[in-house]
């Protein structure tokens, strides 16, 4: 028999599978035998196994508070996202995990939360925006900003167009990157409209995730508004196969970026290799 | 201590491998490897090192660990292990080091089962180096070639027999098992064995010296280096091949992949290499380490900086089969001798 | 020879200093007596670089394999060549993977480099400092003293058959013509030829069970010139990852197909072989096969003649699917 064989995932289902966008779509899964796979923090991820195709990583996008199940917003981009796009409701797959720090929820308590996100990007961001709004006693004031290229291509729209902004003391500012018709709301690339709307640095923390670049516009422009590396928080990607910091493939300097991230503030990026 | 016969060894052989797999240096076609042993092998106590170091048996270049079969939508997932107890015999212990090293990896928390239920289930029997490599460099890690800390049992070659020690539980338990083979070693046999230690290791140190093999303020100095133009100067000529990392006893990435037929398979790990184009090649099409120069930095880094951050140790033992082995000579030893050089020159 | 090494200093930093080329590509000394290496010299005057360009007998690296990276980030770059970096060098070209006219070929004349294993077999590498070449001789260099010995009993198989030790091409010769002498290389073929299919099978199961798929074989190469080749892409994976026998066998069968009739015999994937798999040999029986089926055909002698198996005629009187 195995013996903590870290690396033998447990059977669970996909109990339904929503389209999103024209490559995105959301997956709840849940055991065989009901509830979630997995206890986790927000900004954690899991390995989902689709034998014989293989194995991939992404962040669990529901938040801990959601007990029954786990969900995941998967965008196509390679042979296992492919696939999982082809299945339906029902189907098993395996799921271990949760790996990674998770967002530094003690770090978060009683500051004013500015989230930015872009694409799919909005994922890993998600799982804590709801695990806050569960607990909205703990938090200050919550601003998202969201945007993707079109509206389309915009995720979770009953939360991000619904429940988010009627949730108390939130704001969520959307954009797309292109006019579009019928969309009357604000066009513009995300990092812009973030320095338009403006945020004051004090006692708020900025939670990014996107496209690398446009990381890297957010990075700049929260310097400009007087963020320091400390108060801004962001999760990275890269290829990983184990999930547990030793099969050396999300090396980044002495950090793994499955077990030590992928959550990093960016004081800490700095003191790390820019390979990501 | 103990002492065995050299002609003796075939029935030391025969009665290892009748109670576990018995792992020894084998040659074939002029490669000496390690090898479940089988009558009628050759096998070779004298090679220094063999071309694959002895990780593989802690940690196999592919191991599959999980069996499953999709029937419509149900998915059946079993674990899949190959158990049984085994004896390395003839790890030197530059090799015994470097699985040290792996240990520091994968048995720091969370706990690798897969490779702690090897290292449990082995004995490793190391035998001592008489005459080292002109590759070798194992003192500049504070390694000594005639002895291993790690092996459960420390074998010297004395010409016409070995000199045995038993050092852990498992050592002596082996040794209890094979006493019929062995005597009592007289004292100035144990004498005369440590001597030749203390000669042998002397003898390495001051040739790594000379070399300029020496390690000490290196991981301190590549703490600023990673936009340093010493890595232009390596990159160029490497061919961007795996022999290194396959090649190295400390070397330990690796991949998982699924392999089946119609909906049935299995899943393993295997030996990956940082050295390869498509390591970090995301499925986005991203890839954080693009050319060979960046492959490069990461390996020697990861050796000589990186892990030394995480374990305070060099994931180095100096067994020179990159010395020996890179095709252009892109080694570790002269990244050693250039990056020392860096920090006498800024002196 | 060390004349030969003095001139390829003084060319190099002349043609680096007038701007001829923006590299130079040549060998250097490592710190141990096998060690000669692949050495790359830029800037104006290769920043006084030149002076550390060697030729001894262990320049054995391939260089013309380096312009498939080299080449695109330059102007014109400068390569010394030997018999066998010649053949690389055209079949590039004829490959279409490089440009005659920005590379300036400095030709130099072989006479065989040394196997450093058959050194150590011969129980002559303890204590070596240098092994230098003295004519037909061997100096092999000491603390104690010197020693020599005949050349002939250390170099490379694949210099002992070599039938070009003179570069076919070169924009400028070094040294006077190396004595051309080769063995028959085809004798390990013969040999193989004589053993039934299953002997044969089990010879090759045996090579092949030894790969750690370390790839050096295919890197090494100048004629695996594909700017991807099908091993590397991820997806969708063609060869497993699993170091089991069929999936060597599939990569190693590939990899020599792939070459067949653009292999040079340049015998640089069985140097650079970890594991000893004669992969020359392998390379040498569709050499051999080429030449009886096809005519004799040398591959990267002239890079105009036109290839056995890339040419289509439609006068072909061979049926496409004919076995």
């Amino acid at each position: 028999m195995a013996q903590n064989n870290l690396l033998l995932p447990q059977v669970a289902v996909v109990e339904e599978i929503s389209t999103e966008t024209s490559d995105i779509k959301t997956f709840k899964v849940a055991s065989q035998g009901g509830g979630s796979p997995l206890e986790f923090l927000p900004g954690q991820c899991a390995m989902l196994s689709l034998p014989p195709v293989g194995e991939a990583i992404f962040s669990i996008t529901s938040s801990p508070t959601e007990k029954d199940y786990l969900e995941f917003s998967i965008k196509k981009t390679g042979s296992v996202t492919n696939f999982l796009h082809e299945i339906e409701e029902g189907y098993q797959l395996g799921v271990r995990g949760p790996y990674g720090n998770g967002f530094p929820l003690e770090m978060l308590k009683g500051k004013d939360l500015l989230f930015i996100g872009g694409g799919i990007g909005l994922a890993p961001l998600r799982s804590l925006i709801n695990y806050c709004l569960a607990n909205r006693g703990d938090y200050g004031q919550v601003d998202i900003v969201y945007g993707a290229r079109t509206p389309d291509d915009l995720v979770q729209r009953a939360e991000i167009f619904d429940n988010w902004p009627r949730a108390s003391n939130t704001n969520v500012y959307l954009t797309v990157d292109v006019e579009w018709e019928g969309w009357d709301g604000h066009v513009g690339f995300v990092p812009q409209y973030m320095e338009e709307i403006g945020f004051a640095p004090e006692n708020r923390i900025a939670v990014t995730c996107g496209p690398p670049i446009m990381i890297k516009f957010v990075l700049e422009g929260l310097e400009r508004m007087g963020f320091k590396p400390e108060q801004v928080i962001t999760t990275l990607e890269l290829k990983m196969k184990c999930g547990v910091g030793k099969c050396g493939r999300c090396n980044l300097g002495d950090r793994y970026v499955c077990k030590d991230g992928p959550v990093f503030t960016y004081a800490e990026l700095l003191n790390l290799p820019p390979e990501y | 201590m103990k002492k065995i016969v050299k002609d003796k060894l075939p029935s030391l052989w025969e009665q290892l491998s009748s109670q576990a797999t018995l792992f020894l240096p084998v040659e074939q076609d002029g490669v000496v490897n390690f090898a479940p042993w089988e009558e009628g092998d050759s096998v070779n106590l004298e090679a220094l090192n063999t071309v694959v170091p002895p990780k593989n048996v802690v940690f196999p270049q592919t191991e599959t660990y999980m069996r499953f079969k999709v029937e419509n939508d149900k998915l059946h997932i079993e674990p899949f292990e190959q158990n049984g107890p085994y004896v390395l015999f003839g790890a030197r212990p530059c090799d015994v080091a470097g699985i040290t090293l792996l240990d520091k990896v994968f048995l720091q928390e969370p706990e690798d089962g897969l490779y702690s239920r090897r290292r449990r289930e082995g004995t490793v029997i190391s035998v001592a180096c008489n005459e080292p490599d002109a590759a070798c460099f194992c003192t500049s890690f504070e390694l000594e070639p005639g002895m291993a800390p790690g092996a459960d049992i420390m074998v010297w070659d004395m010409g016409d027999y070995l000199l045995w020690k038993a050092q852990s539980e498992k050592g002596e338990k082996l040794t209890g098992s094979v006493e019929n083979l062995l005597q009592e070693a007289a004292e100035e046999e144990q004498k005369a064995a440590m001597e030749l230690k203390e000669r042998v290791t002397a003898k390495e140190a001051a040739a790594a010296q000379e070399m300029g093999w020496d390690p000490s303020g290196v991981k301190e100095t590549l703490k600023d280096m990673f936009d340093s133009d010493i890595w232009e100067q390596f990159f160029r000529r490497c061919l961007g091949c795996g022999i290194c990392t396959y090649i190295c006893p400390t070397c330990h990435c690796f991949d998982i992949q699924d392999y089946s037929k119609d909906q049935e398979g299995g899943r393993f790990r295997c030996w990956d290499s940082c050295m390869f184009a498509d390591f970090t090649l995301m499925g986005s099409g991203e890839n954080p380490r693009p050319t060979r120069k960046e492959r490069v930095r990461q390996r020697f880094m990861h050796k000589l900086c990186y892990y030394p951050s995480n374990f305070g140790l060099y994931a180095c033992v100096g067994c020179g089969r990159c010395v020996r082995k890179c095709p252009v000579n892109l080694d570790i030893a002269q990244v050693i001798k250039e990056v020392g050089g860096v920090k006498s020159g800024s002196e | 020879m060390k004349q030969l090494a003095e001139i390829m200093k003084d060319i190099a930093a002349q043609s680096l200093s007038r701007g001829e080329v923006d590299l130079v590509i040549g060998w250097q000394k490592g710190p141990l007596w096998w060690q000669s290496y692949p050495a790359f010299i830029e800037g104006n005057e290769g920043n006084g670089e030149t002076g550390s360009l060697t030729w001894d007998s262990f320049c054995v690296p391939n260089l013309s394999r380096y312009l498939l990276e080299e080449l695109p980030e330059r102007k014109k770059v400068a390569l010394f060549v030997k018999g066998c970096d010649a053949l690389g060098f055209n079949q590039i070209l004829q490959d279409k993977r490089a440009e005659r006219e920005k590379v300036v070929l400095y030709g130099i004349p072989c006479t065989g480099l040394v196997d450093p294993d058959k050194v150590e077999s011969a129980g002559l590498g303890r204590g070596l400092l240098e092994v230098k070449r003295d004519g037909d001789e061997l100096v092999f260099v000491y603390d104690s003293g010197e020693q020599k010995a005949q050349a002939r009993d250390f170099l490379y198989d694949k210099c002992l058959t070599c039938r070009y030790p003179n570069p076919v091409v070169y924009d400028q010769m070094l040294g006077e013509a190396a004595p051309v002498q080769p063995e028959e290389r085809f004798e390990s073929v013969q040999e193989l030829e004589k053993m039934d299919a299953d002997e044969r099978f089990a010879y090759w199961a045996r090579q092949f069970s030894r790969c750690i798929r370390c790839f050096a074989c295919r890197n090494a190469c100048p004629a695996c010139s594909c700017r991807e080749c099908i091993f590397d892409i991820p997806e969708p994976r063609w060869l497993g990852k699993a170091n089991e026998l069929s999936e060597t066998q599939f990569y190693q069968i590939i990899r020599a197909y792939h070459v067949a009739g653009r292999c040079v015999d340049c015998g640089e994937c069985t140097r650079v072989c970890p594991v000893n798999i004669p992969l020359q040999e392998l390379n040498r029986k569709f050499i051999k096969d080429i030449n009886e089926l096809y005519g004799e055909y040398d591959a990267g002698v002239d890079p105009e003649q036109e290839a056995p198996l890339v040419t289509y005629k439609t006068d072909d009187p061979a049926a496409f699917t004919e076995s």
